[in-house]
């Protein structure tokens, strides 16, 4: 008994000492969003700040352009969720369910979206973006972050249509209802499920994209909040605790999501990551 | 019932419109990319055929070296630290009488959701020479180690690859996580009334069963390694020097900065071979005769 209990107590004891370092970093960052420079650098730079100063969420909001980022943020994420899902629920249900010959060409196709690096079309991306007249608006964001989300959102959706029994349709077109009507009316209400978990890595993973939306994006209107945050150096980082308040308001929306679906999260990314890697 | 789900009209209206944005976006460029890596070209005036010439003057170029031994020291570091410490971490988690597992779970998997800027201004902050906790903390201690974490030569490269580890090792806790907990609890009995427990039950009957979650854990650790970009883009602009290139980097910095567009895809399919090897070597070890089914 007495082994065990020693053996717990250490188990226990890795476990905190590492959730402290995930979670300490984050406690600072939270804490000195409401001190002052003052406070962060000399008198006290790591516990709960001795004068709540939050006035500096105020500065963030006035000073630095965070209420446009995360406007652009917010039209960029949420038609491009509106894209892929409006493209993607078709073509799953077409690969999955309807009958041709081509349906496993088409499928596999699209897959291989899954497995490439964002890094090897970048150049060419950038040029076509430019080509197309689409550099500098939401759209030079929007319609890459819909193509490259096909393939995921894809995948989640014809399993799922694959696993309804053929009797859905069947009834239904012998009630006489279109092929279209049936999609709609019928089999897409009955995918919700997967429909929430494409959606919630769509969402994470185009409200925190970096690095195509760094490349792409020059012009600070159209600029989302994880590469207007980036171009808070110089003069704006030595303001540190508005700098803070600005890092924590653009976390809030996924730190949400996160805490009210966090099985769905962890599902969606860990099923992404996992087909991607 | 077939002629309703093979209406071809239908078809076409369905699958067209997903198949035309995927090939104008994703599957044109890669071709581009692999095309214009033979041209000199700017990517505006006429591009100028040169064959092999990229190539050569890439396995020429001393920064490619760089870029190529920082991925690596990159991808083996997350390899190494992720990993490794998503298995202790899973083992511990294990346990029956370990307390407060949601709590552990949601402390570990927080950074994951959160920016890569964030993350990294963050980061930065905890970094910086004179104000950050981290020289503060040393300070406190009274130990003489304070450092210019980001702007040291040396330094660099550790610095940054530890703000991935620390953003991402709770994702593969995760995975493996996910992937132990599915083992039937019967297959743990029958391990147990053989006398198998602890340590020897971690090593010998768990592992071997998640060889497939740790296939995908690896190609994961290591080709986010390979192409690392966001971090020394926002942590050091692969700085000091050029002590934090990584080849997206360098493909970066060709195209978009030097303006080199047919250099910069060069570089790019270099990246994508090697990405392409190293998963093909990694499936290769993880490869068994018959997979696990329960």
């Amino acid at each position: 008994m007495k082994k065990w209990s020693l053996k717990i107590t250490a188990l226990m004891f890795v476990l905190i000492l590492f959730s402290i370092l995930c979670i300490y970093p984050l406690i600072y960052l939270l804490f000195y969003s409401l001190k002052s420079n003052q406070e962060i650098f000399y008198l006290n730079p790591f516990g709960f700040p001795i004068e709540l100063k939050f006035e500096n969420y105020v500065n963030a909001f006035n000073a630095f352009n965070i209420v446009g980022y995360f406007k652009n943020s917010v039209i960029v994420s949420g038609v491009s969720i509106v894209g892929v899902i409006i493209l993607s629920l078709p073509f799953a249900y077409a690969v999955s369910r309807m009958k041709w010959r081509l349906r496993g060409v088409a499928s596999t196709y699209l897959t291989m979206g899954l497995f490439i690096p964002i890094q090897v079309i970048i150049i060419p991306l950038a040029i076509l973006v430019k080509q197309l007249h689409l550099a500098n608006t939401y759209f030079a964001l929007i319609v890459p972050y819909i193509a490259f989300n096909l393939a995921f959102s894809n995948m989640i959706l014809s399993i799922s249509f694959a696993s309804l029994p053929k009797e859905m349709e069947e009834s239904a077109f012998l009630d006489g209802a279109s092929i279209y009507r049936t999609f709609i009316k019928i089999m897409v209400p009955l995918v919700k499920p997967a429909i929430a978990t494409a959606i919630t890595f769509i969402f994470l993973s185009v409200w925190n994209e970096y690095t195509v939306a760094s490349i792409l994006i020059s012009n600070n209107s159209v600029k989302t909040l994880p590469v207007g945050l980036a171009s808070f150096t110089g003069e704006h980082a030595t303001d540190w605790g508005a700098m803070g308040a600005c890092l924590i308001i653009a976390s809030v929306p996924a730190i949400i999501i996160y805490s009210v679906f966090s099985e769905q999260v962890e599902k969606a990314l860990t099923i992404g990551g996992a087909v991607k890697g | 019932m077939n002629k309703m789900l093979g209406n071809k009209r239908a078809i076409c209206l369905f699958v067209l419109p997903t198949l035309l944005v995927f090939t104008v976006f994703v599957f044109y460029p890669i071709l581009q990319t692999f095309y214009r890596s033979f041209y000199d070209w700017d990517g505006i005036n006429a591009a100028i055929f040169t064959g092999l010439s990229n190539y050569k003057e890439l396995f020429q170029d001393d920064l490619f070296y760089e870029s190529l031994k920082n991925g690596v020291i990159f991808a083996a570091i997350l390899l190494v630290v992720q990993v490794g410490s998503a298995t202790l971490l899973t083992f511990a988690m294990l346990n029956r009488h370990v307390k407060g597992k949601r709590f552990f779970r949601t402390a570990f998997f927080i950074p994951v959701v959160l920016s890569v800027t964030v993350v990294c201004q963050l980061w930065s902050a905890i970094y910086n020479p004179e104000f950050g906790l981290l020289n503060k903390l040393f300070e406190i201690l009274g130990l003489s180690y304070k450092q210019n974490w980001l702007s040291d030569m040396k330094l660099a490269i550790y610095a940054v690859t530890f703000v991935n580890v620390w953003q991402f090792t709770g994702y593969q806790f995760t995975i493996i996580y996910a992937g132990a907990k599915a083992i039937p609890e019967d297959y743990l009995e029958a391990a147990m009334i053989d006398g198998a427990s602890g340590w020897k039950m971690n090593l010998k009957i768990i592992l071997p069963l998640l060889r497939d979650t740790y296939r995908m854990c690896v190609v994961f650790a290591v080709t986010g390694g390979l192409n690392a970009f966001a971090h020394m883009n926002l942590l050091t602009k692969g700085g000091p020097g050029t002590s934090t290139y990584t080849l997206t980097y360098m493909t970066f910095r060709n195209a978009f900065i030097i303006g080199e567009y047919g250099y910069g895809c060069t570089s790019a399919v270099i990246l994508v071979l090697q990405c392409l090897i190293v998963t093909i070597i990694i499936n290769r070890i993880f490869t068994r005769k018959e997979a696990v089914t329960y």
